[in-house]
């Protein structure tokens, strides 16, 4: 055996008992002993690292909080494994209205390239205004693709922020002429949505009630700003949602509620690592 | 004799008494042990406090390369570490007991810094106070109110009801809280982004060209004051609140498209002063948002 084919059998077996030719070799070669260590040595080092920890609930609640506010996320990510779904209904999946409709993009930039390859050549005269026109009627349906797809709240801190903070999106504001705004969707809260508000205030608020009853941070002054915070904060969330439930449409209610719930978040957060702190 | 002997027995043992107590009120009452420490840094040190108790922070400026530390502790129940490792200092202010009184968990901390510092500090209910140091910082407390004098750089406070005073401040500023109110004033600032929930903001100076700012408010009150000379485009909306302009005549319709929305659930402004150079966004939930000029 050769030191090549002992890392292969290394690679496909581990460190399980080798074969008597693979033993054999590595007896007899100094090289391969010192790759074996080596690779016993992370092995051991490896078992020794301790499992993750999950961070607490309460810190998806605020990131997700914070990815919503700022619009980059409208609906949660389904969560379950792809390796615990059966066969059938990945397939399932390939019949889905996007996958389609991904499908069917793909075809056509198959068949427009194919056509490109194969299309009567045209002088520069002829082809220069065809490809404007392809790019400024182009233009609309990119913009409004992305705007469905990232709706930025109007007025909302983190997303204005976001939009005028990056250079790239000065730059898009400067040269791009204005386009016409698409129609005001329907702003009335998905199901989804609606759960993700719900399963947070339940998070929050079991969050809030593990809180210990004893004085936190051993630091009474900030004991008590934290608590009064947190009651100003759950009137806050309160009366946003007392506004949400007469009018779901209120997107600046919504703006702030999101803003609310993340600020509990980090404070129920604060509160909890005050509790820890204490020696 | 035995009765004599038990009478000077008991004024022995009196004055002893009386000697603890004086000795244990002497103790209660001995001013805080202070220190001071010098570290060497070069150019633009980065400062790191950590008060994990009640105290005060003042940090303020020097032309020498060095950072000095000054830290007095109110009882031995405080313990204080102080490290640098290059241009890195960290200190750290914590409890040793578990409930120790306010008064005994106090540690105060006065930093002198190079000019160009940058500044990590975090405290519980005491003040922050940075003046004239150019550098990033971030400055978060939970009670304690955070005043910045003559300070230039990105600009980060939270707090939970601390509120923050800005003097003359330049650069780029973030505030959040969620009851601290926030005042800036005469600043120089491109970029200002102000957020708490029940707190006031009031913002008082000029609006720098191509610069943008954002204040808003759950419920309280945002008043902003410009100057005749400002350029900028002003878009202010609430919920619940109202929207006071008490500058009509120097607010012109949006030169840059933008109209009012045709949202039913909020009031809003939309205008421009002078050329409309700067942005300036307002948001309110319930509360009131004034613009004035200043005379």
């Amino acid at each position: 055996m050769r030191c090549k084919e002992l890392e292969a059998v290394l690679e496909q077996e581990g460190l399980s008992p080798l074969p008597p030719e693979a033993q054999e070799h590595l007896a007899e070669c100094p090289d391969c002993q010192d790759f074996f260590a080596d690779i016993s040595a992370i092995a051991v080092a490896a078992k020794q690292i301790p499992a993750e920890e999950n961070p607490p609930d309460r810190v998806w609640i605020s990131l997700r909080a914070q990815l919503a506010a700022e619009g980059i996320i409208r609906e949660e990510a389904p969560l379950e494994l792809a390796a615990s779904i059966p066969w059938w209904q990945n397939l399932s999946q390939l019949f889905r209205p996007r996958m389609l409709a991904s499908v069917g993009a793909g075809i056509l930039v198959v068949l427009g390239s194919v056509y490109v390859t194969n299309r009567p050549r045209l002088n520069s005269a002829q082809h220069t205004p065809t490809s404007q026109g392809a790019l400024t009627s182009s233009q609309p349906k990119i913009s409004e693709a992305a705007e469905s797809l990232a709706p930025a709240p109007v007025g909302s801190a983190p997303a204005a922020a976001a939009k005028n903070g990056s250079p790239t999106a000065r730059v898009t504001r400067v040269s791009v002429p204005p386009l016409p705004r698409e129609a005001p969707r329907d702003l009335k809260p998905s199901p989804s949505e609606s759960a993700y508000l719900g399963e947070s205030a339940a998070v929050l608020s079991a969050t809030e009630s593990a809180l210990p009853g004893r004085q936190l941070a051993g630091n009474a002054m900030a004991d008590a700003s934290l608590r009064a915070n947190l009651r100003t904060l759950n009137e806050f969330i309160a009366e946003c949602e007392a506004r949400l439930k007469q009018n779901p449409q209120d997107q600046l209610t919504r703006e702030y509620l999101n803003v609310a719930y993340q600020q509990k978040a980090e404070l129920l957060t604060a509160m909890m690592d005050s509790g820890r702190s204490e020696h | 004799m035995r009765q004599r002997t038990w009478t000077e027995r008991s004024v022995v043992t009196a004055l002893g008494a009386g000697l603890f107590l004086c000795a244990g009120g002497l103790a209660v009452a001995r001013p805080p042990e202070q220190q001071e420490r010098h570290f060497k840094v070069k150019e633009r040190p980065l400062v790191v406090l950590q008060n994990i108790v009640n105290g005060r922070i003042e940090v303020k400026s020097w032309k020498n390369a060095e950072v000095v530390v000054t830290s007095s502790a109110a009882s031995d129940k405080v313990a204080i570490d102080v490290e640098q490792v290059g241009d890195r200092i960290d200190i750290n202010a914590s409890s040793l007991v578990d409930s120790a009184q306010p008064h005994e968990a106090e540690a105060n901390f006065q930093l002198v810094v190079p000019e160009q510092t940058e500044l990590q500090l975090k405290t519980q209910t005491g003040l922050i106070l940075v003046e004239q140091v150019n550098g990033d910082m971030k400055l978060q407390s939970v009670a304690g109110d955070v005043h910045l004098k003559e300070v230039s750089g990105y600009i980060i406070v939270r707090t939970t009801g601390g509120s923050l005073v800005c003097t003359l401040c330049s650069g780029k500023l973030e505030f959040t809280s969620i009851s601290g109110n926030a005042t800036v004033v005469q600043p120089s600032l491109n970029n200002v982004n102000v957020m708490t929930t029940t707190g006031n903001i009031l913002y008082d100076g000029d609006f720098i060209h191509t610069g943008f700012y954002q204040m808003n408010s759950g419920r309280g009150l945002i008043e902003v004051r410009f100057s005749g000379n400002d350029s900028f485009d002003l878009k202010a909306q609430t919920s619940l609140g109202t929207v006071d302009n008490q500058a009509a005549a120097f607010l012109k319709p949006d030169s840059h498209g933008n109209h009012a929305s045709t949202d039913k659930f909020r009031h809003s402004l939309i205008g421009t002063v002078g050329q409309g150079l700067a942005k300036v966004e307002l948001s309110s939930y319930s509360g009131t948002i004034r613009i004035l000029k200043r005379d």
